[in-house]
């Protein structure tokens, strides 16, 4: 940058070039063509508000009639005169799944990504990114019926080897005898499809670490571990972090995955990863819908508004941490 | 300019030699890997502790065990860390890869049994869950999602791209906001946007449970991949080439259009079918949007259609030993498709990658 500058500086006669991005159109043409791009540009405002707005007026009448219960409380019944939709357990178990997924997929995928870009040889290296790219293309439909068919099994012996062995301890207590479809292994499932997500991120931003530091490190006599821990960890702690935001709000919104592995239950399952009983928001709904009455539908729809606003909230959260360490870098 | 930087920098290039191998650390290496398998292949044949047990109990400390001792004697104190960090590499390398083999394998090895030319033409009319499987197949959800993703495409793609052109051509005021609102649609989950077209259309009775209800539910799901991509490659047209054709008198919209989108032509095709990969296995939307069909139904606007994610759902559901079946063979259909779309994006870099 600083050579393009001097060199046009020695020819001062040289025009600064003109940027006509910003200027106003004048024909009316370039009218109609701004305008259409300017309308469709601003269509995922619209599906945002659409969503917002469809979703709370359906169900702002049953939300009302709930109260604050209908994010706190546990009963969910659709029977005429008795009705009641509350979905707490819901709500908790999609948190608590989506955290069972983030401390089983931050280790692997901070480590895959510390494998691509300073271990592995780069055949290696090439061969895991195109690894992660495909496991990142395979449909969640796909990963629910292996999960339900082939891990689930193998899973649920994992679990009860777990209790076997850790089950004095309260997580892994499991009086049931039951270990399938749990959320041990919803969260199992969870984290193979958050994992892509989070290796990409981390892996983009430990690729820029500059090089100079990690030879300044190894230079001076640290171990490559050593690099790692004090320069490009460090350096790349904001973009982490907010890959795992987003792989969290991935986490928050998968449906079908966690409906074939997951035991829905209305009552909370607080901290016990074993026992076959578990909530999540997105699979609730896809499980009541088919059966459900007119009120029930509005109370999904609220629901699905919960959720929204949730993921939202994420990964907004999320774009802003990656945008501002991204940025802190370039400047 | 740069080959003056070039220059200066070729000058100093660094050295590094701790990046060197030689024979010790090899051998370390070796004696690392060797021991701790062998252990464990010995153990796992001749006594009867359960697998999962013995990796976690037994080899993940023999094998950190021997790789410390290893590097210790290679590099000492300080190597025992990079000791640490190198198992925990190769065992997340080695888990992933087991995930994706695992899947990858199951679903070749149980669909292959399925697949057959019936299995791909033939549709679901009367076919209950116990009928042989020589019978009946997928032909009308192959149909239905080529349907859906058709019309996802025809919303999605013009208006991703417009996004894409705003930020980077046309530059307004608002393209910090346009793209904040692309990044925020790319976090809807699936099954908010299929409530989303549930109740604005469905409810509202404009059409019922149709192919074009689901594709305005994957079109919302399409649209913020579309319009990031799209951007991505947007940016890579040189500027020159912009400025170029203004100097010439053409308008904006004639320097977007013939100008910069042919230039991009590739990269956008690229954006276009991430776009379909990105939703082509989605079930959750479909579930609200486009219901299930057992006949083949192509009118877009009424009756609901089937769809592969949809079918396996459904035939998964039932849990005979042949609607599980098919809902494998149905996977391996969904996997090829989405395998076609992986290595058409691959193909079409490459060749961009050799023109130049």
């Amino acid at each position: 940058m600083t050579v393009t500058s001097s060199t046009l500086e020695t020819k001062s006669s040289y025009p600064e070039p003109r940027y006509f991005g910003r200027e106003k159109s004048r024909t009316t043409s370039d009218k109609i063509f701004s305008g259409t791009v300017i309308v469709s540009a601003l269509s995922s405002l619209f599906v945002l508000t659409g969503i917002l707005v469809y979703l709370s007026t359906n169900s702002l009448p049953i939300i009302i009639d709930q109260g604050i219960s209908f994010i706190t409380g546990s009963t969910w019944s659709n029977i005429e005169g008795e009705e009641s939709f509350q979905i707490f357990p819901m709500l908790y178990g999609t948190l608590f799944n989506a955290i069972i997924a983030l401390v089983i997929a931050v280790p692997i995928s901070v480590f895959l990504a510390l494998f691509i870009v300073f271990l592995a040889p780069k055949v290696i290296s090439r061969v895991l990114v195109i690894v992660i790219d495909v496991l990142a293309a395979i449909p969640s439909g796909i990963i629910g019926l292996w999960g339900f068919l082939v891990f689930t099994p193998v899973a649920a012996n994992w679990g009860e080897l777990l209790n076997k062995y850790l089950g004095f301890i309260p997580v892994f207590a499991n009086d049931q005898g039951q270990y399938a479809r749990s959320p041990f292994i919803a969260g199992w499932i969870l984290a193979i499809m958050i994992i892509p997500i989070i290796t990409v991120v981390s892996r983009e931003v430990l690729a820029q670490t500059p090089q100079e530091l990690i030879d300044a490190s190894r230079g001076l006599g640290g171990s490559l571990s050593g690099a790692i821990r004090m320069v490009a960890l460090p350096y790349a702690r904001g973009g982490i972090i907010g890959g795992v935001m987003l792989g969290l709000g991935r986490a928050l919104g998968e449906t079908i995955a966690v409906f074939f592995v997951l035991n829905l239950i209305f009552d909370v399952n607080f901290y016990q990863i074993l026992i076959p009983e578990g909530g999540n928001i997105a699979s609730m709904i896809v499980a009541k819908f088919g059966e459900a009455t007119p009120n029930e539908i509005n109370a999904l729809l609220g629901a699905g508004l919960v959720l929204f606003i949730m993921t939202l909230i994420v990964n907004l959260i999320a774009n802003a941490i990656v945008k501002r360490s991204t940025r802190e870098r370039l400047s | 300019m740069s080959t003056t930087l070039e220059r200066e920098t070729s000058q100093i290039q660094p050295e590094r030699p701790w990046a060197k191998q030689n024979k010790s650390t090899l051998v370390a290496n070796l004696i690392a890997v060797i021991i701790p398998t062998t252990l464990l292949a010995i153990l796992f044949f001749v006594t009867e502790i359960p697998g999962p047990v013995l990796v976690v109990a037994f080899f993940f400390p023999v094998q950190l065990l021997t790789a410390g001792v290893t590097t210790f004697f290679d590099r000492g104190k300080r190597g025992l860390g990079d000791a640490v960090l190198s198992v925990a590499c190769v065992t997340s390398f080695g888990l992933v890869l087991a995930l994706l083999g695992s899947v990858v394998f199951s679903v070749i090895a149980r669909g292959l049994n399925t697949l057959s030319f019936s299995f791909v033409s033939q549709n679901n009319i009367y076919i209950s869950p116990t009928t042989e499987i020589s019978y009946g197949g997928v032909g009308h959800a192959i149909l239905g999602t080529l349907l859906v993703v058709f019309i996802a495409l025809i919303i999605a793609v013009p208006l991703g791209i417009a996004s894409a052109i705003y930020i980077t051509d046309i530059r307004g005021r608002a393209a910090g906001f346009v793209r904040f609102m692309v990044q925020a649609m790319s976090g809807v989950p699936s099954i908010v946007a299929g409530l989303f077209i549930f109740a604005a259309v469905i409810l509202t009775d404009v059409v019922g449970f149709s192919a074009i209800a689901g594709g305005l539910a994957y079109a919302i799901l399409m649209l913020p991949t579309v319009a990031r991509t799209a951007e991505e490659v947007l940016k890579l047209v040189p500027k020159d080439v912009r400025d170029a054709a203004v100097a010439l008198g053409s308008s904006r919209a004639r320097v977007t259009l013939l100008i910069v989108i042919p230039t991009a032509k590739t990269g956008l095709i690229t954006a276009v079918v991430l776009g379909i990969a990105r939703v082509v296995g989605e079930t959750a939307p479909l579930l609200l949007t486009t219901s299930n069909a057992n006949n083949t139904n192509l009118n877009p606007f009424t009756n609901p259609v089937a769809t592969i994610p949809v079918y396996i759902f459904q035939f998964l559901g039932t849990g005979y030993e042949t609607s599980i079946n098919r809902a494998w063979g149905a996977a391996l259909v969904l996997l090829l498709i989405v395998s076609i779309l992986f290595a058409l994006t691959r193909l079409i870099s490459r060749k961009k990658r050799e023109k130049q």
